[in-house]
C-alpha cells in the first residue's frame, strides 16, 4: 500500500487503529494478506474511511468477529480489513418496547448479556457467540437451533444503518416493530456479505426470556425413523424451540453417545408447558424407535450450534444445505453414502424442522485428494438441488474452492443481485468477487 | 390516460385479447370506472386497459407488450388497499389477477403451500383448514384482499404480533420483472441463496414486478386460544396496560384497542357487549398450548388490573370470543352510523409513547374541528386513527388531509414510521421526507432501478413526486356493502 494513502487511514481513525505487517495474520483469508486493516471509532470515521476507499478504487473487507470471514469465494484481490469492533455501542434499549438498537460490532454474548440482565432476549442464537457480532451475524445471516420457533435475521430486523460504497449514511426500515413505508432495505444487507454496504447499526426485535427452558435428546437406530419423527413432531400440538437432527459423530461433540442418529428437542415456557411437552415427546417417538429421553445440559446448546464442524479435530471441507424439512434425514444418509464410498467419513448436523443441514468431510491426513472431495460435495449439491434446494461450501481449503464453485448456482435471480450489486456499488469496492453469482 | 390515437387503441386491444383471450379486456369508459381506485376513495386515475390474464405466461406476454409500446402498467388484487398503490396513476395498463385465484398445491410435511397472487387470504385458510392448518397474515380484509395484494404492501393484521406481518411468511415467488422475463427468487427451503430477492420484494408496492406464484408458510392452528376484554375508564391506563403486558414477559397474539367513539358506535350497529360508557378497551388474545393458559391468562388480567382496568373479562367460550372480535372488526362499517364519512391513518410508533401520542392525536383533530375514532393494534404500536367528517361540508376533507399529515408528523417525531400495514402509494409519497433523508431515499431509489429500470411497472408511487393524472377529488368514502354489514372492514 502506498504510503501517503496508509496516512490518510491513520489520519481518519488514528494510528493506533490502523494494523500491518504481522499483525494482518488474523485476517489472512484464504491465503490472501489484506493490506492493512483500520478500525474505525465511529460511524463518521467508517464513512471517512469507505469515501476514501471509494476516491483511491481500493476494496475493502468488512469484518465483524470474523467467524464468517472465509466464507466465500477466495479474494480475488488485494484489499483493506474494515474492522468494526470500535463500534460496540447499545444506543437504546427500551424494555417495554422490546427492541434494541446497537452498533454493529457489540459481540451477541455481551448484547445478550445486556438485554437478559432486563429479562430480554434477541432470539438468534447463532455458534460462536463469544466472538460473533451483531453486524456479522446480520451480513452472514447466522442462525442458530432455536430458528426453529424464532426464525431468523429476516424476521428479527427491523431497521438498519449502513455507510454505503459512495461513503454516504444510510438508514432503512426504523426503530418500530411493524413499518412497511418505503423499500425493506433491512432484508437487502441480511446475508450480503458486506457486499451492498456496511452495517454500522440495527435495531432488532427482542422477545421476553422465557421462564424455563429444556433441550432432551433421543438416541435412535436409524437415521430415517428419526427422519418420521420429525415429521411427527411438526404435525403435532408442540411447539419445539429447536429440532436438530445429529448423527453419530456430531452427538460425540454434544458428549453424548448415539449409534447412529440423535434427535434433539428443545421447549421453553412455563414451566408446566415444558413438563407437559416434554411428556407427550417421550411417549409419541416410541413408535418410531426413540425410546431413551434423556435431558443435556444447558451448555449443550451453544455445542449443538455448531456440532458437525466440532465432531473432528480438522475438517476438510464444511457444506452447508438448504433442504425441505422431510428430506434432512435422506439428505444426511446419502450424503454419507457417497462420502463413504470414496473411503471418507463425515459428520452431520442439521436443524430439522427447517432443513437447514450441515455436512463435515473429515480430514485424513496427505491422501486427501481435492479433487476427490469437490466430487463429494459437488453429490451433496446436486442431491440439495434435486429436493428443490441448494447447497454452497461454508469452508474447504483453496483446492477444493479451486475445484467447485464455492456458491450454488442463482440461476435467473443471479442477475437481478448483479444488477442491485451494480447499482449500490458501481465500483465494485465491497467485498468485491466473495458472493453468489460473481458478486 | 396515455395519448393514443383510436386506431392505436383498438389495434392494442386486439393484440391484447389475442393473449388472454376476448373476454379478457375492458376499454370502454364505462368499465374502467371500476377501477380507477382502491380502497382509498380519495385517489382517482384512469387506466386505458384493464387486462384479465389467466397465467404467468399471460402475464409475462401483457408485460412485455406493455415494454415494447412504453406503456406504464400496475397489477392489482381485490383492490382493497388503502394507499392507492394500484391505481394507474400515468394511465395505462392495469392487471388484474382476479382470475389466478388457484391454490396449486398443499405441502403439508414441510408445511407450505403453493398459491396464485388473484387468491383472496382467507380462502388459503379455508383450503388448509380442514387438516388443522392455517395462513397466519389477516389484514381485516382478508374475506376479499389478495394474497398478492398482501405481498405489494407487506400487510398485517392483528396477530402479527405474535406471527408476523407477511414476508415473515412468504419463502419464494415467481415473478414477472418489468421487462416481462418470468424468474423465480427464492423458493421452498428456508434460507435463499444470496441476496433475499423475496424479502425485499414484499412490500415493493408493485414496483419491482407482479409475482405469479406465491410459496408461503401455513401453520398449525394452536392447540387452545384464550380472549380478554379489559375496560378502561381512562385511555392512559389502556395504554400503560399495553406495557405492563410486555413488561410482564408475555407476547400475546393479539392486542387490540378500541376507544369509547368506537365502542359506541360498533354498540348502535352490532350489539357485541362492549361497554358504552369505558373510554377504551383492549382486546387481547393468547393462543398456544392448552397447558399453562390459564397460568397465561392470570397474568394478562392482573397486568391490566395493576394498570387500572375496571373490568376484565374472560370470554366463555367460542361464541362469546367471535363476538368480541366481530365488534372490532366490524368497527368500520359502524362508523357509518356516526359520521357520513371519515379518513383511515396509518401509522406506527414505539409502544411505550402511545399514551403520549394518542394525546397528541386528540388535539391535533380537535384543533382542526374534527372528531376522531380509534381502534388498532396496540401491541404493534400500529396506530388507525379514524377521522371522522362530512365531505358535503366545504373545506373539512382539507382539513382532514391536514390534520392527517400532522399526525404522520407526530408518528415520525417519536421515532416512529408513517405507514404500519397500508403502504406509501400514492397517498403519503410526499410524507417520505418525514422518516428518510434524501440519501436514503436516493437509496432506496438505485433498489427501484435494479429491478425496474424503465421504471414503466407502477410509476409514480413510493417516491415523493408529481400526482400526474391522479384527481383527487371531493368524492368521499362510503362504505361497500359488505363494510355496511359488518362482514369486512379496511385493516
Amino acid at each position: 500500500m502506498p504510503a501517503p494513502l496508509l496516512d490518510k487511514l491513520r489520519t481518519i481513525v488514528g494510528s493506533g487503529h490502523v494494523l500491518g505487517g504481522v499483525e494482518l495474520s488474523p485476517y489472512v483469508v484464504d491465503g490472501r494478506t489484506p493490506e492493512a486493516a483500520v478500525f474505525p471509532g465511529s460511524v463518521e470515521e467508517v464513512a471517512a474511511v469507505v469515501s476514501l476507499a471509494a476516491e483511491v478504487a481500493m476494496p475493502l473487507f468488512p469484518w465483524g468477529g470474523g467467524t464468517a470471514a472465509a466464507v466465500g469465494v477466495p479474494p480475488p484481490r488485494a484489499g483493506v480489513v474494515l474492522g468494526l469492533s470500535r463500534l460496540r455501542a447499545i444506543v437504546e434499549h427500551e424494555p417495554g418496547d422490546l427492541t434494541v438498537t446497537a452498533q454493529a460490532g457489540v459481540v451477541m454474548r455481551e448484547l445478550q448479556a445486556a438485554l437478559g440482565a432486563r429479562g430480554q432476549w434477541l432470539s438468534l442464537d447463532p455458534p460462536d457467540a463469544e466472538r460473533a457480532t451483531l453486524g456479522g451475524v446480520l451480513a452472514a445471516n447466522a442462525s442458530g437451533p432455536r430458528r426453529h420457533l424464532y426464525g431468523t435475521a429476516r424476521d428479527l430486523l427491523i431497521g438498519v444503518t449502513v455507510v454505503t460504497a459512495d461513503g454516504s449514511v444510510v438508514r432503512g426500515g426504523g426503530r418500530v416493530v411493524k413499518n412497511v413505508a418505503g423499500y425493506d432495505l433491512p432484508k437487502l444487507f441480511i446475508g450480503s456479505h458486506g457486499t451492498l454496504g456496511v452495517i454500522v447499526e440495527a435495531t432488532v426485535k427482542l422477545r421476553p426470556r422465557p421462564d424455563e427452558e429444556r433441550l432432551v435428546a433421543l438416541p435412535f437406530e436409524r437415521l430415517k425413523d428419526a427422519g418420521v419423527a420429525v415429521r411427527a413432531i411438526l404435525a403435532s400440538d408442540l411447539i419445539p424451540n429447536a429440532i436438530d437432527l445429529v448423527d453419530a459423530a456430531a452427538a460425540r461433540a454434544l458428549g453424548v453417545a448415539a449409534e447412529t442418529a440423535m434427535l434433539v428437542v428443545g421447549f421453553d415456557g412455563l414451566p408446566e408447558q415444558v413438563d407437559w411437552q416434554v411428556g407427550e415427546l417421550a411417549s409419541m417417538m416410541r413408535p418410531y424407535g426413540g425410546h431413551a429421553l434423556m435431558t443435556l445440559p444447558p451448555a449443550a446448546w451453544p455445542a449443538l450450534a455448531r456440532a458437525a464442524q466440532d465432531a473432528f479435530d480438522v475438517p476438510a471441507a464444511v457444506m452447508t444445505l438448504s433442504v425441505l424439512p422431510s428430506l434432512v434425514a435422506d439428505t444426511m444418509e446419502q450424503g454419507a453414502s457417497s462420502a463413504r464410498q470414496r473411503g471418507l467419513s463425515t459428520a452431520w448436523s442439521a436443524h430439522a424442522g427447517v432443513g437447514l443441514v450441515i455436512g463435515v468431510v473429515r480430514a485424513d491426513g496427505e491422501r486427501q485428494d481435492p479433487a476427490m472431495l469437490a466430487a463429494v460435495l459437488a453429490e451433496w449439491r446436486a442431491g440439495a438441488r434435486a429436493g428443490g434446494g441448494h447447497a454452497s461450501i461454508r469452508w474447504a481449503p483453496l483446492a477444493v474452492k479451486a475445484a467447485l464453485p464455492v456458491w450454488d448456482d442463482a440461476g435467473p435471480a443471479g442477475r437481478i443481485m448483479q444488477r442491485i450489486k451494480a447499482e449500490l456499488d458501481p465500483q465494485n469496492l465491497l467485498n468485491p468477487g466473495r458472493f453468489v453469482a460473481g458478486i | 390516460m396515455v395519448s393514443m390515437s383510436p386506431e392505436q387503441k383498438s389495434a392494442l386491444r386486439r393484440e391484447l385479447e389475442t393473449i388472454v383471450g376476448g373476454g379478457g379486456v375492458l376499454s370502454d369508459p364505462e368499465e374502467l370506472l371500476v377501477y380507477e381506485s382502491d380502497g382509498l376513495t380519495l385517489f382517482r386515475a384512469l387506466a386505458d386497459f384493464i387486462v384479465f390474464p389467466r397465467s404467468a405466461d399471460e402475464v409475462a406476454a401483457v408485460v412485455k407488450l406493455a415494454h415494447r409500446e412504453r406503456l406504464p402498467f400496475v397489477a392489482r388484487g381485490a383492490g382493497t388497499g388503502l394507499s392507492g398503490g394500484c391505481l394507474p396513476a400515468e394511465g395505462g395498463l392495469v392487471l388484474s389477477l382476479m382470475r389466478m385465484n388457484r391454490v396449486l398445491e398443499v405441502d403439508y410435511d414441510n408445511h407450505i403451500a403453493v398459491v396464485e397472487p388473484g387468491l383472496v387470504n382467507l380462502h388459503l385458510s379455508w383450503a388448509v383448514g380442514p387438516r388443522g392448518y392455517y395462513y397466519a397474515p389477516d389484514p381485516s380484509s382478508q374475506q376479499a384482499c389478495t394474497i398478492g395484494g398482501n405481498i405489494a404492501n407487506n400487510s398485517g393484521g392483528p396477530h402479527t404480533l405474535k406471527y408476523g406481518v407477511t414476508v415473515n411468511h412468504v419463502l419464494g415467488l415467481e415473478v414477472v420483472m418489468p421487462d416481462g422475463e418470468i424468474v423465480w427468487l427464492g423458493g421452498r427451503t428456508r434460507d435463499a441463496l444470496g441476496y433475499d430477492l423475496t424479502g425485499v420484494f414484499v412490500g415493493s408496492e408493485g414496483t419491482f414486478g407482479i409475482a405469479t406464484k406465491i410459496v408461503v408458510r401455513i401453520m398449525r392452528k394452536p392447540q387452545a386460544v384464550k380472549t380478554v376484554l379489559a375496560v378502561f375508564d381512562r385511555v392512559e391506563d389502556a395504554s400503560a396496560a399495553v406495557s405492563a403486558i410486555i413488561a410482564r414477559g408475555l407476547v400475546p397474539a393479539a392486542v387490540e384497542m378500541i376507544d369509547q367513539l368506537t365502542m359506541q358506535a360498533v354498540e348502535d350497529a352490532f350489539g357485541c357487549g362492549y361497554p358504552r360508557d369505558a373510554a377504551a378497551a383492549l382486546l387481547i388474545e393468547l393462543d398456544g398450548l392448552a397447558v399453562g393458559m390459564d397460568t397465561q391468562a392470570a397474568r394478562i388480567v392482573a397486568a391490566c388490573r395493576d394498570s387500572g382496568a375496571r373490568d376484565v373479562r374472560l370470554a366463555a367460550d367460542e361464541a362469546e370470543r367471535q363476538l368480541l372480535w366481530k365488534g372490532r372488526k366490524s368497527a368500520f362499517g359502524a362508523y357509518g352510523r356516526v359520521s357520513p364519512a371519515y379518513m383511515v391513518m396509518d401509522g406506527v410508533i414505539p409502544r411505550t409513547r402511545l399514551p403520549y401520542v394518542l394525546g397528541r392525536v386528540n388535539e391535533i383533530v380537535a384543533a382542526h374541528g374534527l372528531r376522531v375514532g380509534n381502534v388498532f393494534h396496540a401491541g404493534d404500536g400500529n396506530l388507525h386513527p379514524n377521522i371522522l367528517y362530512d365531505p358535503r361540508k366545504p373545506g373539512e376533507e382539507a382539513r382532514v388531509v391536514e390534520a392527517g399529515a400532522q399526525i404522520m408528523k407526530v408518528c415520525a417525531e417519536v421515532g416512529g414510521s408513517i405507514s404500519g400495514e397500508h403502504g406509501i402509494g400514492l397517498e403519503k409519497s410526499d410524507f417520505m421526507p418525514f422518516i428518510f433523508s434524501p440519501a436514503d431515499l436516493a437509496f432506496m431509489h438505485k433498489v427501484k432501478i435494479a429491478f425496474n429500470p424503465t421504471g414503466l411497472c407502477n410509476p409514480g408511487k413510493v417516491f415523493p413526486t408529481k400526482k400526474s393524472c391522479v384527481e383527487t377529488g371531493p368524492v368521499a368514502y362510503r362504505p361497500h356493502a359488505i363494510e355496511a354489514q359488518g362482514l369486512a372492514q379496511r385493516f
